[in-house]
């Protein structure tokens, strides 16, 4: 599965597609089979041809973890969750049960299969 | 053809660009010329006999100490920016006009953008072939944007030493 | 300390409405990203992974109270209220909108900061000892300098596009406290043999992907000569520094190419061209400056306080921050104290609000209206009479930043990291938080001694993983974050580049990695070597074995 994301140019905000606008919850953005690659490439056409809402969109990978789906790269879970040394900061603080699926993610691209991005204390 | 923006004192206006830019490939046509530094070499001595304005064009990785013994006969000298970011005409422009005193036309060709006037008439230059449509009262803005400057260069403009000291 | 006149406010007045004019063309669709991008770098704001990130320029990583509690009212009424301090000496903050930039611009030069040249491919912020004007080993003030090329560099219009990125740093100590061997132009202070005050000039250190230890093109340039020459350096490089390959573009390539004698020998021929009546600064503009940061008004003050005794004795808690925090002053009676950000388990280099506002406090009232920011990322009250010491400790205690653990194990560097960084390959905070736990005993960290690890989540070294005596780079490999552990560097005046020791690391596996490390180092050490020392003598070998027979 594919999902596009980008950050929002007023606040730099990460953001997401998500059926004719970007959205800032990962747990929204709209979801592409394989079948779909046509249309995230459309996704992200249309996003860079934008002068005013987001910079650089582009796909991202996602992989099924317990509880749902995860992006496949580190980079983009802490995108989607907020950095991990500040567990209250950024998207990670409305807490719920997609953050709670990616902070605790595992498998996907991992070798050891472990994850743990956020250690609990 | 760019349009060409030429300072007039502080002020940057309009102007007519009679030279023509001759690539080493074309014909030459009647008239003032800008030649690459190649082409300068092979042709120059005719053509600046034959009572033509000559400019040669100088690449960033070319050097502006190779026109020297040229420098009083030549009209323009024109440093290519490739991309804005190339900053190496910078330093043959303050040469030119510091080191060598070229007293002659020195113009900003390529990737030449307004955020960059300030520094282009500070280093030198005089005339301009703007790339992103700016007008002359945009640049003539742009390069006065600072009312302070803090190092000399190639200007006459007071250094804030100077402006202190006064 | 320097102050501002009007003509330096009316330029920081003038480079903010100028920003604010980009801004606006930008949210209004005027400038496209890609024309903006370079406008917002050159005012330090950078797009990062969860918003937009600001660096704030500390030329020389000098602060006034004033200016640190604008520092802390921005984290809090821009950020999530706090801010951290890079091994540049600058501040960052992470949570910034584009639209507040121009704001934040305006209200940081009410009190004489700003964010120009803290990126781009120019001159940044220049760096210098953070013990400037205290110690007694200086020779002579290296803020002066500083501040002399702070004001040639700012908008130098022949320097702004310079290859690549371009850093200075300046120390008068013969103890090496910002990292000169490292930097594109190191500049140490020297006594000439007639007495007067010149520079050993060191050009084409570096970290990153290709990390040199610079050398040394001449060993004394007459001081009145410093912008001409540094022209001089900075013009050979714009000629001829590479342009085709941002691997390579840094001025150590070249003069690595090029070889330090040749290299030189270009300066030196350019040098001789340059007009110095005219490159040089004049010596009234010179005296001026310098008078600015002679101002410091100590007391007279004995040596020894009986106050500062009498309460060292009473808490062993005041000793050990006295034996690791407190350095000797070149005034009797007085002390330099370092403010360690680095409490066990917190994110290394930063400061919340609080902290920032109660230390603005401390040295309003303790140290003279002087606060530094260090490059190992901690702060230094660089005035404080030793009879107030018990005081400054105490209040430090209150607000969590007493951690008496300066150049011990657990004072560790770390660039934000992959948390925050779009250039990072991985993590960096984690990391540091877990070996410093391993090292939360400070019984165990003072036994161990002077050791400096440094962390960065990519080969762009911010963390300056090459010039640690245990240094860690984090790197992506397929999709998981390994870290790969060099031992023997240094950025002090012995500096050397560390050697990988073998294969990299899990994330789990780098805190026990190195703690292995240390217990390997304490049972073959000898007298009072340090870590680096010990390694300098045994090798590599020990320590592989010490950490990959654990990890089997």
């Amino acid at each position: 599965m594919k999902a596009v994301t980008a950050n929002r140019l007023i606040d730099g905000e990460v953001v997401f597609w998500k059926t004719g606008a970007w959205v800032e919850g990962f747990g929204e953005a709209q979801l592409f089979d394989e079948t779909q690659e046509a249309e995230v490439e459309a996704v992200v056409a249309k996003g860079k041809a934008q002068p005013t809402v987001i910079v650089d969109p582009y796909p991202i990978d996602l992989a099924p973890v317990d509880g749902g789906l995860a992006p496949v790269s580190y980079r983009e879970r802490i995108r989607a969750l907020g950095p991990t040394n500040e567990p209250t900061h950024g998207k990670q603080a409305v807490g719920g049960e997609v953050i709670e699926a990616l902070r605790h993610a595992h498998g996907a691209a991992r070798s050891t299969g472990r994850v743990d991005l956020i250690r609990r204390k | 053809m760019p349009k060409l923006i030429k300072l007039d004192g502080d002020t940057a206006q309009w102007a007519q660009d009679v030279f023509t830019h001759v690539a080493d490939d074309d014909a030459l046509p009647e008239g003032d010329v800008i030649l690459s530094l190649a082409r300068f070499q092979a042709e120059g001595e005719i053509l600046l006999s034959n009572s033509r304005r000559v400019g040669v064009r100088i690449e960033p990785d070319q050097e502006v100490e190779a026109l020297a013994y040229d420098l009083p006969r030549l009209s323009v000298v024109a440093l290519a920016f490739p991309k804005y970011r190339d900053g190496r005409a910078y330093t043959s422009a303050r040469l030119l006009r510091e080191r060598l005193g070229f007293t002659g036309e020195v113009r900003a060709v390529g990737d030449v953008l307004q955020e960059q006037a300030g520094f282009m008439v500070r280093c030198g230059f005089d005339a301009f072939e703007p790339n992103d449509g700016a007008t002359p009262e945009a640049w003539t803005k742009a390069a006065h944007r600072f009312r302070h400057v803090y190092q000399r260069a190639a200007d006459d403009r007071p250094v804030a030493f100077e402006e202190r000291g006064a | 300390m320097y102050l501002y006149d009007a003509i330096d406010r009316e330029f920081l007045t003038d480079r903010s409405n100028e920003f604010r004019h980009q801004v606006a063309r930008r949210l209004a669709g005027e400038l496209t990203e890609d024309q903006f991008k370079p406008l917002r770098l050159m005012n330090g704001l950078y797009l990062q992974l969860h918003a937009y990130m600001l660096r704030i320029a500390i030329p020389y990583g000098s602060l006034n109270a004033r200016q640190a509690r604008r520092l802390a009212w921005i984290a809090r009424t821009y950020d999530k209220g706090y801010g951290h301090m890079t091994t540049r000496q600058n501040i960052q903050f992470n949570w910034i909108k584009l639209k507040d930039a121009p704001d934040i611009l305006d209200a940081l030069a009410e009190v004489d900061l700003h964010a120009i040249q803290t990126s781009g491919n120019c001159i940044r912020n220049v760096t210098a000892d953070p013990y400037a004007g205290a110690t007694a080993e200086e020779i002579d003030d290296p803020r002066v300098w500083s501040e002399v090329l702070r004001q040639w560099s700012t908008l130098h219009p022949e320097f702004s596009f310079l290859p690549r990125k371009f850093k200075i740093a300046v120390t008068g100590a013969l103890t090496d406290r910002a990292a000169v061997k490292v930097h594109d132009i190191g500049l140490i202070l020297r006594k000439g043999r007639d007495g007067q005050i010149g520079f050993e000039v060191i050009v084409g250190g570096g970290q990153g992907r290709t990390p040199y230890v610079g050398p040394t093109i001449r060993s004394y340039l007459p001081s009145e000569h410093l912008l001409s020459y540094v022209e001089a350096i900075l013009r050979v490089y714009n000629r001829h520094g590479r342009r085709d390959n941002i691997y390579k573009a840094r001025i150590k390539i070249l003069v690595a190419a090029l070889g330090a004698e040749e290299f030189a020998r270009q300066v030196e021929e350019e040098w001789g061209k340059i007009n110095a009546e005219r490159a040089d600064l004049p010596a009234a503009e010179l005296a001026r400056i310098r008078a600015a940061f002679a101002q410091t008004r100590f007391e007279t003050l004995p040596a020894v306080s009986e106050a500062f005794e009498a309460a060292r004795a009473a808490s062993p808690a005041l000793r050990r921050f006295a034996r690791n925090n407190v350095k000797p002053h070149k005034q009797p009676g007085y002390a330099i104290v370092e403010v360690s950000l680095k409490a066990i388990g917190q994110t290394p280099g930063d400061a919340s609000a609080e902290q920032l506002d109660v230390v603005a406090d401390l040295a309003e009232h303790y140290s003279l209206d002087d606060l530094r920011v260090t490059h190992a990322q901690n702060l230094v009250l660089p005035h404080v009479k030793l009879d107030d010491l018990p005081a400054v400790h105490a209040v430090l205690e209150s607000v969590g930043l007493a951690t008496a653990n300066i150049d011990l194990a657990s004072d560790i560097i770390a660039c934000p990291g992959l948390d925050y960084c779009a250039l990072a390959n991985a993590r960096a905070i984690p990391i540091a938080q877990d070996i410093a736990r391993k090292f939360a005993d400070p019984d165990r960290a003072e036994k161990v001694g002077e050791l400096k690890i440094k962390i960065s989540g990519c080969i762009n070294a911010c963390g300056h993983h090459h010039v640690a005596h245990i240094g860690i780079l984090g790197v992506d490999k397929k999709g998981e974050e390994f870290y790969q552990l060099s031992l023997g560097g240094s950025g002090a005046e012995d500096a050397s580049i560390g050697r990988i020791l073998g294969p990299g690391l899990s994330a789990d596996k780098v805190a026990p990695a190195i703690d292995a490390l240390v217990e390997a180092y304490l049972h073959i050490r000898t007298g009072e070597e340090r870590f680096l020392d010990t390694y300098r003598r045994v090798g590599l070998e020990p320590f592989k074995e010490a950490v990959y027979a654990q990890a089997d």
